[in-house]
């Protein structure tokens, strides 16, 4: 399933508030993009999906169930995360494969490299060296070996050169087509255009616009 | 007169040209530290003095717990000067003086347990201040050093996180780090005593007029006991300030 439910969301952060009252459905089995311009409060938004912050008022659901109900380390491995830039933590890419799946066996990490585009001899790279396509690619395949429901993508392109964002996209694309749940922040009206299927639009921490990508105005040059 | 190597109250007058020398210097150079240097040296004079005062009242009058009082005044201030290298952090102040209490406790407790020192206020008190003062640096460094690792390291912590890890599992390899800088230093000296520098209370006990070989004996139980608080004081500052960085919902602060 994976249906994620906001009800009247807010963040507060040091007086100021950063989501004001969001309330808005994600779609299992579809790409949702969180789109606005800088500051919008589009990566608070995204944080909250797998509780690595909690809203200051308001409840997300999954699958109806509040997410402070939830153990969150089962959460956290049910909704994977993939950053802006990679962040590699381990010495080599046998090992930061295996962070959030330490019995992930060698054939099951061959796999993983091929879905997310790299070849098999990566496996006995060392992470330093690795190009930001690269490590990209990397921390994709970490996600996907902990078996995730849902991935939150929070610009996963924007930190690379534009062939290796190309690259990249084309995999996250193949993925999606598999019916995983996706949710994405892109400042990109392309890339929205190539990967979602939904978008939510805020603006200064509000919910301005939703519905399908292609009647959403933000996104078809109209916001 | 007391022992020869002693200095008299006229010795600690004339000691005082040489601080008359450091200020000229300072001045003649245009340091601008002339100033500074003569409070520095007013100010540990005083202290000093006001310090043995306390002690002799200790010393004659309190008893053993009057002593422990002492010590326990130590550890407190020793956790306001520690928690202040760990800005940043919740509760700093707390986490430091509760960690240089844990290892000063647990010290004194066993070397006075196992009877290695006498349970009077002129051996708990002196020995304890250095039980303290090492559990001191080595809680302040690894306090300064787990916000600065927290700061810099943000994005891989959260990053562990977001696979399922718990919070100390994906803080495991940043406090691995953090205790082996804390406790380098203590290391360091531990292994080089006697070689490079005949530590202070060696060094003390000696110009006292005492054997070196029973001075050595005392050297060896004091770093014994100030690698065990170094290592104590760090890894319970380690622990309870990783406590304070991440929420009940292993979210990191």
């Amino acid at each position: 399933m994976s249906r994620f439910d906001l009800r009247e969301v807010c963040v507060r952060r040091e007086g100021h508030l950063i989501i004001d009252r969001v309330t808005a459905t994600i779609a299992p089995g579809r790409c949702t993009a969180l789109v606005g311009p800088s500051g919008a409060g589009k990566t608070t938004l995204l944080r909250l999906f797998n509780r690595l912050d909690d809203p200051s008022t308001g409840t997300v659901l999954l699958d109806g169930a509040p997410l402070d109900t939830l153990d969150v380390l089962a959460l956290r491995r049910r909704v994977g995360l993939v950053g802006q830039r990679p962040v590699l933590v381990s010495a080599s890419v046998r090992e930061e494969l295996r962070v959030g799946a330490p019995h992930l066996t060698d054939d099951e990490a061959l796999g993983l490299l091929k879905r997310v585009g790299l070849p098999a001899e990566f496996h006995e790279r060392p992470t330093e060296g690795l190009s930001g396509g690269e490590g990209q690619r990397v921390c994709l395949a970490r996600t996907l070996a902990v078996g995730p429901e849902v991935l939150l993508l929070d610009e996963p392109t924007s930190a690379l050169d534009p062939e290796a964002a190309a690259a990249v996209e084309d995999t996250l694309c193949a993925l999606l087509s598999g019916g995983l749940t996706a949710i994405l922040v892109s400042h990109s009206a392309a890339q929205v255009q190539r990967m979602a299927d939904d978008a939510l639009v805020l603006r200064k921490g509000q919910l301005v616009e939703s519905g399908p990508v292609a009647g959403v105005r933000y996104v078809n040059g109209g916001g | 007169m007391s022992s020869p190597a002693v200095p008299e109250w006229t010795g600690v007058a004339l000691s005082v040209s040489l601080v008359g020398l450091a200020v000229l210097i300072a001045w003649r150079q245009r340091l601008g530290l002339a100033r500074e240097i003569v409070i520095a040296g007013v100010r540990a004079g005083v202290q000093l003095f006001l310090v043995g005062a306390v002690l002799l009242f200790l010393f004659k009058h309190a008893g053993l717990p009057g002593g422990f009082a002492w010590l326990a005044v130590m550890v407190v201030i020793a956790g306001q000067v520690a928690g202040r290298r760990g800005k940043g952090l919740r509760h700093s102040r707390y986490v430091a003086t509760a960690a240089v209490a844990i290892a000063a406790a647990v010290t004194m407790g066993v070397l006075m347990a196992f009877g290695v020192i006498q349970t009077t206020p002129r051996v708990v008190v002196p020995v304890g201040g250095m039980v303290v003062s090492g559990s001191m640096a080595a809680t302040g460094v690894t306090l300064s050093r787990m916000v600065a690792e927290v700061r810099g390291q943000r994005a891989a912590i959260e990053a562990r996180l977001s696979l399922g890890l718990s919070a100390a599992a994906a803080f495991a390899p940043h406090r691995r780090e953090l205790l082996r800088t804390a406790l380098i230093p203590t290391l360091d000296s531990t292994k080089v005593v006697g070689l490079i520098s005949l530590p202070g209370a060696m060094t003390g006990l000696i110009l006292a007029g005492v054997s070196p070989e029973v001075a050595i004996r005392y050297q060896i139980v004091v770093m014994y006991m100030l690698l065990a608080a170094a290592v104590m004081a760090a890894l319970a500052a380690a622990e309870l300030g990783q406590r304070m960085l991440f929420t009940a919902a292993q979210q990191l602060r």
